[in-house]
């Protein structure tokens, strides 16, 4: 079940996952939106329920035209990511930092809006309270392609750490880190919702990090809506009221908790409308118009860099792998 | 029980309105408004016909020419409802003679089991409605379905009856052309205002 990990193997992995591309040509203006080109919209199913906006955005979607919306099983993770340069998922919202890679690696990614801040807490016992106490220490990872390895990788770098050599990652597929952690297995572990909210309830843990709450992680964007650079070239006009629904669907997530949990059960997202109602309640989705993804991408790809995952500079990665004009004409269309 | 909570929320609606009583009434700069960028031409507003608290049935068409505030409530609402009716009343009497004249507002009800004639003549009452320019509609179920769709509204029953839905304010020119959305009820009364005035004001 340990294993110890090198960089190699962890852009072995990376390459596994990622299909290569060319950068897309950005598509026509939008101004006075015409009917969709497609009613047909695929987007990312994954363990995390920090996606609510997406996952209760159905009636908003098919007020937009969509008719035919489909939810792909996805990790999470790189794997995620994959999926939307392969064209398997059309448009998802997705942590930045697994974006990132796979457009510093070529992948035909488009982002196109920030939709929320804060998903992850670094969860750990006794022995740890700060990031740098993670220095030889055994830390639950499900994979090296998991937006949690990546994540707190991205951490242990801003504070001086090696990631690869001095964090004792334990990664399995068959045992989720919550669990590792439960029985004592190891001493840390980067969580997502609805993980903390359940060690919460059984106080099992201490939580070191908040990414919601604690600099400079909440200064930015956790969760962007990123599409499939075809997708988003031939279907401007879908994308666009993709980003809508998904931006109206965030602030119903802000403004009635209670009933985006009651959507999220409903719709079998999940079991338990307790943790989801935590989650929405603790999660800040009411920032979409204040943040700016930009800053979010140029942090997060200084910090990859720092942790060796990228070679691209920001500005590469943002002119390789951006297109605002969805956002920046719904900022002004959508006012609140 | 309803008159209590309706009354309730209009108290409420009165002192809201006490403390945010510090503009002068109407008379905006008009110069200033003209600064404003113009606002984005999102698409042709979806049409409706509905029927007023007081019976009579109001289509959209026949507002051209106007400026129309369309937006989604209902009235046994206790959680945001209760914030942005009285906030548009207040607007409402910020814009003196433009209301009701070259601005109307139109509440479209998204529980019509409910909201009964009788009620949304009640509810409009109590917030302070001036009749001239403010339409409380309601319609078939069918139909009230249609239109929030159309809007990109959100609007579902849960089990206890009451009605989860995304708050989204419309604001449409004398054309019929969709120019702006407000989302949630906590916007900024006096932007509102701005751009309903900007529309007015447009050649």
């Amino acid at each position: 079940m340990r294993s110890t990990h090198s960089r190699r193997r962890f852009l072995a992995t990376l390459s596994s996952a990622a299909v290569g591309g060319l950068v897309g040509t950005r598509s026509r203006s939008l101004a006075q939106e015409g009917p969709s080109e497609t009613t047909a919209i695929k987007l990312a199913r994954s363990p995390s329920i920090c996606l609510a906006p997406q996952y209760i955005a159905g009636e908003l979607l098919r007020a937009e035209g969509f008719t035919d919306i489909r939810y792909v099983p996805a990790d999470g993770g790189i794997g995620q990511s994959a999926g939307l340069a392969s064209g398997e998922i059309d448009l998802t919202l997705h942590f930045a930092a697994p974006l990132i890679i796979p457009i510093d690696r070529g992948d035909r990614i488009t982002i196109v809006g920030g939709a929320h801040v804060g998903c992850f807490e670094l969860i750990a016992n006794e022995r740890v309270h700060g990031i740098r106490d993670l220095k030889g220490k055994a830390v639950g990872a499900q994979s090296l392609g998991a937006s949690t390895y990546i994540f707190l990788s991205t951490m242990a770098a801003h504070v001086g750490l090696d990631p690869i050599k001095d964090i004792n990652w334990v990664t399995t597929s068959t045992v989720r880190p919550s669990d590792l952690f439960i029985e004592g297995k190891i001493d840390a572990f980067l969580s997502f919702p609805p993980e903390p909210q359940q060690l919460r309830a059984r106080k099992i843990g201490h939580v070191v990090v908040n990414s919601s709450i604690d600099r400079p992680w909440s200064q930015y964007f956790c969760c962007l809506l990123a599409g499939n650079r075809d997708f988003v070239a031939k279907h401007p006009i879908a994308t666009k009221r993709v980003l809508r629904a998904i931006l109206k669907a965030t602030d119903f997530c802000a403004g009635d908790a209670a009933a985006a949990a009651r959507r999220m059960v409903d719709g079998g997202f999940t079991d338990s409308y307790d943790a989801a109602l935590q989650m929405l309640n603790e999660v800040p989705y009411n920032k979409w118009r204040v943040y700016d993804p930009d800053d979010t991408l140029r942090f997060y790809a200084l910090r990859l860099r720092e942790a060796g995952m990228i070679k691209s500079s920001p500005g590469k990665i943002l002119a390789d792998g951006t297109d605002w004009r969805f956002l920046n004409e719904l900022k002004r269309e959508l006012k609140g | 029980m309803r008159t209590a909570l309706v009354l309730a929320f209009a108290t409420a609606a009165v002192l809201l309105l006490t403390s945010l009583a510090r503009w002068p009434s109407h008379d905006i700069p008009r110069a200033h408004v003209a600064a404003e960028p113009s606002l984005p031409r999102i698409a042709p507003a979806p049409e409706f016909t509905l029927t007023s608290q007081d019976g009579a049935p109001v289509r959209l068409a026949d507002f051209r020419g106007k400026v129309v505030a369309v937006t989604f409530i209902f009235t046994m609402c206790t959680s945001t409802c209760p914030v942005l009716t009285p906030m548009m009343s207040f607007v409402q009497d910020q814009l003196g003679r433009d209301f009701g004249e070259k601005i109307v507002f139109m509440s479209i009800t998204v529980d019509p089991e409910r909201d009964t004639l009788p009620v949304l003549k009640d509810y409009a009452r109590a917030f302070g409605a001036n009749p001239v320019g403010w339409f409380f509609l309601t319609g078939e179920a069918h139909a009230i379905r249609d239109v929030t769709r159309r809007y990109g509204v959100f609007a579902a029953k849960t089990e206890s009856g009451d009605v989860d839905h995304t708050f989204l304010t419309s604001i449409i020119d004398p054309r019929g052309i969709l120019r702006v959305q407000y989302l949630g009820a906590r916007f900024d009364s006096e932007e509102f205002r701005r751009d309903l005035l900007s529309l007015v004001n447009e050649p």
